[in-house]
């Protein structure tokens, strides 16, 4: 009872993480046909710089997060300015996106490395302070991850739901023909677009880093796989659905330690079960949680 | 109410050439809509009238001419006006296909189809394309994807009034439609028009349409072929027997 306890909560932080770095992937496919294979780095790049204003330089944590956060959008829209606005206007395919992007994080993983170094870090945070909750400990990083993680997801979710411009994005992911000529300021849906995957990204990298304590300059790409995981299970280019589908595989993940399942699996595998859950989803319900069949994604 | 003056041209496509790269379609098209008019352009297949909207936004590409807006002696050149500002401008566009967002609930098709311009208010909107379109309240939550074919262009059509249009660009208003609905779809094209809104469209449906209009246009080849007030043209022997077909 207890250990079901523990992994669902672990489950629940780790699924919190997974679903705000999903709902940014998710958002930049469906809006700009883009699979933001870099996504991982901008973790990574959020936790160190994070880590450089607030322990190198002493700053204020909470600052340090909010610097961070802009400087993943100032970074992803600057991208935007000098290379994904160009090889939309010559036509790249979805394929040469998706090789641009890689190309991106292979770029990113060496700069962060020469910014910051290759060594281990952790926040200036106590990560052994633990709580006892029905048997189960919890450690006081996640419990703060756990609440500003969910605070995060409920305001992305009011923002898409109901923030005007969150409704222009999910139209123009919808029909873009129709949105550029029906009044929806597309270079605005484009720029929030790219704001909001830096900041999640951003954000998401210093969550990542508390929970798991201490971090090195892979963190990231480690997790990529996951997060497109959680995009597929939640429908591709759905955003909601990338919200839910982090949340869900995130609980999977920890719950398969659980000995009910197969006697448990090692927590090493984890990725694959991630990989397991992506090929499954694939296999037999293509179209995610959310979606209805012959739908465009 | 509106101090109409039916001689002023509020909107006009001067000499347009233009079509999809180096395909030719338009070779000189001359439309010229009155204010508080009703304009209809029909024509055969492929004769190039959707191009003539999808030239304006910049679907199509324009080689040479220009499209004039005149909103009380403001004139805008509309060629070189950004797809998404026309709304806000007073332009409103109903494409032929693809014409909602059918992921989105109604009300949000409707919502995003609104602009904040001269003190607009999305809910006084709102509430008045409502009271125009009961079926659209009822429905107001469910996603627009579940609209029925007659229901998806009453909706397309909403969304574009909500930007409060002084013009309305219609492709096909009346396509697909059932019988029935395509009379209630005219009869709601005169009130729109009444109320201020002037209309120009493409319609296949090519009796009917010049019926309500005022004036009406034969385009043949990327041509204007002929051209003539719209209830003097379904009775002209001659544009009948080639453009409009038997009765
Ligand atoms: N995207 C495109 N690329 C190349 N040619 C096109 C494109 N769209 C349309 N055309 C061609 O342009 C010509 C004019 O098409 P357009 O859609 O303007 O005709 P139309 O008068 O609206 O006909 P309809 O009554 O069938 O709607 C047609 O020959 C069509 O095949
Ligand atoms: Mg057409």
């Amino acid at each position: 009872m207890s250990d079901l306890i523990q992994y669902t909560f672990n489950g629940l932080v780790v699924g919190s993480i997974f679903a705000i770095a999903a709902v940014g992937i998710s958002l930049l496919y469906s809006v700009l046909r883009l699979v933001n294979f870099a996504a991982g780095d901008f973790l990574t790049l959020g936790a160190f710089l994070t880590y450089f204003l607030s322990v190198t330089l002493e700053l204020n944590f909470f600052f340090s997060i909010v610097v961070s956060m802009l400087a993943g959008m100032g970074i992803s829209w600057f991208l935007e300015l000098v290379l994904w606005r160009n090889l939309r206007r010559n036509k790249a395919g979805t394929l040469a996106l998706f090789l641009v992007a890689t190309g991106v994080a292979l770029m990113l993983r060496p700069i962060i490395q020469f910014l910051f170094g290759t060594e281990t870090r952790k926040f200036n945070i106590d990560i052994l302070k633990t709580y006892d909750f029905l048997g189960a400990r919890i450690a006081h990083t996640q419990l703060l991850v756990l609440i500003f993680a969910s605070a995060s997801i409920l305001v992305i979710a009011l923002f898409i739901s109901k923030a005007r411009i969150g409704k222009d994005m999910r139209a123009y992911a919808n029909n873009p023909g129709l949105a550029a000529v029906s009044g929806i300021n597309v270079d605005r849906v484009v720029l929030a677009t790219w704001l909001i995957s830096g900041a999640l990204g951003s954000l998401a990298g210093v969550f990542q880093g508390l929970v798991q304590g201490q971090f090195n300059n892979s963190m990231g790409e480690s997790l990529l796989l996951s997060f497109f995981a959680a995009v597929v299970l939640g429908t591709i280019g759905d955003a909601y659905g990338a919200l839910v589908g982090g949340l869900l595989l995130g609980l999977f993940m920890e719950l398969s330690q659980l000995s009910f399942f197969f006697g448990g699996v090692p927590s090493n595998y984890k990725p694959v079960v991630a990989f397991a859950t992506l090929v499954l989803v694939l296999l037999f319900k293509p179209e995610g949680i959310f979606g209805y069949r012959g739908r465009k994604v | 109410m509106i101090n109409s003056n039916s001689d002023q041209v509020l909107f006009s496509v001067n000499d347009l050439q233009g079509g999809y790269g180096d395909i030719q379609i338009l070779n000189g098209v001359t439309i010229k809509v009155p204010d508080q008019s009703i304009v209809t352009i029909v024509g055969p297949n492929g004769a190039g009238k959707s191009t003539i909207l999808k030239a304006i936004y910049k679907i199509a590409d324009v080689t040479s001419g220009s499209v004039t807006l005149n909103k009380n002696g403001v004139i805008t050149n509309v060629l070189a006006t950004k797809p998404h500002n026309l709304s806000s401008i007073g332009v409103g566009y109903v494409p032929q296909i693809e014409n909602i967002f059918p992921a989105l609930s109604i009300e949000e098709n409707l919502e995003v189809g609104f602009v904040n311009f001269e003190n607009n208010n999305l809910e006084t909107i709102k509430d008045d394309i409502y009271q125009r379109y009961p079926d659209l309240k009822i429905k107001a939550k469910d996603r627009a994807g579940t609209l029925s074919g007659g229901q998806r262009q009453m909706l397309a059509m909403a969304r574009a009034l909500m930007s409060s249009p002084r013009i309305l660009l219609l492709d096909e208003p009346s396509a697909g439609l059932a019988p029935a609905l395509v009379d209630q779809l005219f009869e709601e094209l005169v009130k729109i028009n009444k109320s201020g809104v002037t209309i120009l469209m493409v319609e296949q449906n090519a009796r009917r349409a010049l019926a309500i209009s005022d004036y009406g246009y034969v385009l043949d080849m990327g041509k204007n072929r002929h051209e003539g007030a719209g209830a003097s043209m379904v009775d002209d022997p001659e544009i009948v027997g080639i453009y409009l077909g038997k009765k």
